[in-house]
């Protein structure tokens, strides 16, 4: 039968490279030390929440459980069979840790992590779709950069000050020079997507580096005072710049100061001009040297402003527990206190003391006895998300779940059309199609399924053409296997896409199903429903 | 028309149509509030004009001036109401219309203004502001009916995909879109029947009844296990989506997108192109008690040759809506279903060297017709010129509150944002139209 052998491959190959998968150099950061300093925090702080709530946290999850999860926080898919065996049979007692170390040195740890970064930082390319290659652009930059594990600070540092220029209609544009530059040029798309409008740039600099709305001010109290529309467009006019006024007349008397064409707009609607101006009101010493974007970046990424660092943390916090330490993650407020403040602000020093050093953070996260606690609930004082006394189930987003299908099926992809944003073929049930159908979760903890994302998984034509026993992969490979029984052909299945073994009920019920061939006899499709069953549930489909 | 004419109508119908669809569809109208009680069940169609259409070539005209274009005005069956030449169908249902001429909103840009008509609200970062399909559905829809409370008919969302989508409420009021992303472009060839499918709704060929039957009852177990191991919303939001699902997968009422179910003459009736059949699936859905649907006709963006363009654009539209006017009324459905009529933004009084017309919301047009109306009206006027508004100037919330009010709902009612700030479904500051509510 064609495939059946390839499809065994797939199911049972030992090797566990991926397609497209680079060993990177090796972490330039191994600093156990600051790892176990951000683990420690964290289950110093939860414990004794933990304790003075009288919550008894979950157990530990099993090293399946935990060996899924990592996959899917780190590289974004399942592990695969071999991968998840060749794990849970390794006796090393640090062999969770190293794990992390191994998914962080793989590309798909880049490119997962840069498309929720992407998403969070610019969520108008998420769905405008005049903007989603816009967005595209500069999160091929940010693979680039977390590739190399670029520090965020100097990510985001070379984001603001980038030398985009002004071009036609005030859009950025560059020079042929900066042209040759592969980061300027993505960093312009950045641009380009905030419409190089000051106050866009504005808004989102505050927001997305800063976790702070300024266009919320007028109703909330903000760690500064409460914000004017005034000093709202002070800040905006750091990007001034895209904005030029018009050059000053010939009647113009007096000294022209520093950067003066680049640090002042007029405020729309009110007809007054305005200076840039910090978000606590002071602003910098303007000289010749420094562009405003550059002060700007210089305020944003100061180490004695904490903000950067702890929105950072609590970005990535939310990332893999579900839930930010402090949610919504952009509007601190008194009626938005964290849940945990000791525990955010410990974090934020570590992380800033790291020097932004994001894979550092993640392995002190992962190493928490919070994020290895399973995700059953063992008892009804775990039942509060936000205090994490067990996993929270998370939502998954399109790339997530297509490249899930991918390994659990077997199905023969692109390796390099995988790795990019559209992947012709499939009859539009592609890697594009998903991430349009399955858009990043603004809050992971809360996403809901539509009825379409359920019918395309119920009867759309990737699961179709895996789940039939002629067309599809690892199925047909599974059912002709003449070494396994209906029970290792259903613990086969379970395994490759649920990454566990059937419980003795599941086990037995599921395997007198095939045995009997289900409701017509033919053992075959008996085994193709269950694969379409295990495709199709909530455990599949999130991140638990 | 009487509750029992409908009733009669609703009789013969199903001897008609046959079973399954009749019945449904009778006996949910049979348990309705009848027409003045404020109860009574309460419909919304959006027609979108995505583009900008030309308000001022339609309901606004200005013979005599030079803004004015070559078209003509006509009269209405409502004394004093006088539209553009090319709506001669729609002129006969001029009492069941209100014509809003002081449109004056605040964006000119395509994918901001799609955003603001469609939400109520400019983008703010961070909000995601529900569409109104979202909203109407939230308010007016039973979360138990087997068809979605909101259906999107192939809707153009290139401008502004987020204007289109539930924003905070979330996938539960998400519309349901058949025909997404297909265009027509004048004189093109779309395959309606297939395009107006939802898609994904059939189980595969090879995959017979029983085996599917006992694939969901296996699929219901393992749903049931995971949620009692791992109770929270996320469980509960998962198996609830496959419930819907399943049901409009089983129900008969997944039939109503079968347009080849309905009369030659019937659907010549609405004009055999994307939107006429698109305005005949909204008629078929409102039958069968969907809240909220919508369809769009594009191509409105008229900056070159607008006359011609507009005239083109006017016949499909004046054939589809009248179509779907005298059906509604017929079926005694018109009074409980409110049309809104709208696009981003009009377009400029002044004509173009090339004879077009460019982006304009400073002073444009809006048509609210059918349920809660009181028609025969034209509410707010514009200068000689069209450029301005001087009389009743009706912004995006004066516009968003009346229709909700025109529905029986109460625009100040919030929602919860994802942001953590309730959110009134019509801006805060907005004024009802009330000349315009029946």
């Amino acid at each position: 039968m064609r495939g059946t052998w390839a499809g065994l491959a797939v199911l049972l190959a030992t090797s566990t490279a991926w397609a497209g998968d680079t060993p990177l150099s090796t972490n330039k950061s191994d600093t156990p030390k600051a790892v176990r300093r951000i683990t420690t925090a964290i289950d110093k702080h939860l414990t004794d929440d933990w304790t003075a709530r009288k919550i008894t946290p979950a157990p530990p999850a099993d090293d399946e459980e935990f060996c899924r999860r990592v996959y899917l926080d780190v590289l974004g898919r399942i592990p695969k069979v071999a991968e998840v065996r060749a794990f849970a049979e390794d006796t090393t007692p640090d062999k969770r840790a190293k794990l992390v170390v191994l998914l962080l040195s793989k590309p798909g740890y880049a490119a997962n992590t840069a498309a929720r970064l992407r998403a969070a930082w610019l969520p108008e390319t998420v769905s405008d779709q005049f903007k989603v290659y816009l967005g595209e652009q500069y999160e091929q930059y940010l693979r680039r950069k977390l590739m190399a594990n670029e520090p965020l600070d100097k990510i985001v540092r070379q984001t603001l000050t980038a030398d985009v220029g002004v071009g036609p209609r005030g859009r950025p544009g560059f020079t042929t020079q900066q042209a040759a530059d592969p980061d300027l040029q993505a960093i312009q798309f950045f641009y380009q997507a905030l419409e190089a409008k000051p106050e866009n740039l504005g808004a989102t600099t505050t927001r997305a580096f800063l976790g702070t709305k300024l266009e919320c001010a007028q109703c909330h109290d903000h760690p500064f005072a409460p914000y004017s529309r005034t000093q709202f467009w002070q800040f905006a006019a750091f990007f001034a710049e895209f904005t030029p006024l018009p050059p000053t007349g010939p009647s113009f008397v007096g000294p022209l100061e520093p950067q003066h064409d680049k640090n002042r707009l007029v405020v729309p609607g009110l007809n007054k001009q305005v200076v840039a101006k910090f978000m606590d009101g002071t602003a910098p010493k303007w000289g010749d040297t420094k562009s405003p974007r550059q002060e700007l970046a210089d305020w944003v990424l100061d180490p004695k402003n904490p903000m950067f660092a702890r929105n950072m943390v609590n970005r990535v916090w939310q990332m893999y527990f579900g839930v930010g330490l402090l949610d919504p993650i952009d509007e601190p407020s008194d009626a938005n206190p964290p849940s945990h403040p000791k525990l955010l602000d410990e974090l934020t020093a570590a992380f800033a003391d790291t020097e932004y050093d994001l894979k550092v953070f993640v392995r002190g996260l992962t190493a928490s006895r919070a994020y290895q606690l399973t995700s059953k609930q063992t008892d009804d004082t775990q039942s509060d998300p936000r205090r994490f006394a067990r996993m929270n189930l998370k939502g998954l987003n399109g790339s997530q779940i297509y490249d899930s299908f991918v390994v659990a099926t077997g199905m023969r992809t692109n390796p390099q059309a995988n790795q990019q944003y559209y992947d012709p073929g499939n009859g539009g049930m592609n890697r594009f199609a998903f991430r349009t159908l399955f858009p990043i979760p603004q809050k992971p903890i809360e996403t809901q399924t539509s009825i379409l994302q359920a019918l395309t998984v119920m009867n759309g034509k990737l699961v179709a053409d895996q789940t039939s026993i002629s067309r599809g992969e690892v199925l047909p490979a599974v059912a002709d296997a003449p070494f396994l029984d209906s029970a290792g052909k259903v613990e086969a299945l379970f395994y490759a896409t649920l990454t566990r073994k059937p419980t003795p009920e599941e086990k037995e019920k599921f395997t007198s199903y095939v045995d009997r061939g289900g409701p017509s006899g033919d053992k075959n499709k008996a085994l193709a429903d269950v694969f379409w069953v295990l495709l199709n549930s909530t455990e599949f489909l999130f991140n638990h | 028309m009487s509750f029992d004419n409908i009733h009669r109508r609703h009789l013969l119908r199903v001897g008609a149509v046959g079973l399954g669809l009749g019945v449904s569809g009778m006996f949910n109208r049979l348990v309705q509030a009848g027409e003045n009680d404020p109860k009574r069940k309460r419909q919304c169609i959006l027609l979108w004009m995505n583009g900008g259409p030309s308000t001022i070539d339609l309901w606004d005209l200005k013979p005599g001036h030079d803004n004015g274009g070559p078209y003509k005005e006509i009269k209405t069956n409502a004394p004093g109401l006088m539209i553009g030449e090319h709506l001669p169908e729609m002129a006969k249902f001029g009492d069941r219309m209100a014509v809003l001429r002081g449109m004056s909103t605040k964006e000119g840009d395509h994918s901001r203004a799609t955003y603001l008509m469609r939400t109520g609200s400019l983008p703010v970062g961070g909000v995601q502001f529900p569409s109104i399909g979202g909203l109407l559905s939230k308010e007016l829809g039973d979360p138990k009916a087997e068809l979605p409370n909101a259906v999107s008919i192939a809707p153009q969302r290139f401008f502004n995909n987020d204007a289109f989508g539930p924003g905070f409420l979330g996938p539960n009021y998400a519309p349901l879109m058949v025909g997404d992303g297909v265009f027509q472009q004048q004189g093109q060839q779309v395959d309606v029947d297939a395009t107006l499918k939802v898609q994904n709704l059939t189980r595969p060929a090879d995959v017979s009844k029983e085996h599917a039957d006992a694939r969901m009852e296996l699929l219901r177990q393992m749903h049931t296990d995971f949620a009692s191991t791992r109770p929270g919303s996320i469980s509960a939001a998962h198996t609830s989506a496959y419930d819907r699902a399943t049901r409009l997968m089983q129900s008969d009422a997944g039939k109503v997108f079968d347009l080849s179910q309905e009369k030659d003459a019937v659907r010549d009736k609405y004009g055999r192109n994307l939107f006429g059949q698109g305005c005949l699936l909204a008629r078929r859905l409102i039958e069968q008690n969907v809240p909220f649907v919508e369809v769009s006709l594009g191509n409105w963006d008229t900056h070159g040759d607008n006359f011609t363009a507009v005239m083109r654009l006017c016949n499909t539209l004046d054939k589809a809506w009248s179509a779907l006017m005298t059906d509604l009324k017929d079926r005694g459905l018109l009074d409980n279903t409110l049309i809104i009529w709208m696009g981003e933004f009009g377009r400029t009084p002044k004509i173009n060297q090339g004879k077009g017309r460019d982006h304009y919301p400073n002073a444009w047009s809006t048509v609210l017709a059918g349920g809660g109306i009181k028609g025969g009206q034209a509410v707010g006027k514009t200068s000689a010129d069209g450029t301005t508004v001087e009389e009743k100037m009706t912004t995006t919330a004066d516009l968003m509150a009346t229709a909700c009010a025109a529905l029986g709902l109460d625009h100040t009612k919030q929602n919860m944002s994802n942001v953590g700030r309730p959110i009134p479904l019509a801006e805060k500051g907005a004024t009802v139209v009330k000349e315009v509510v029946a």
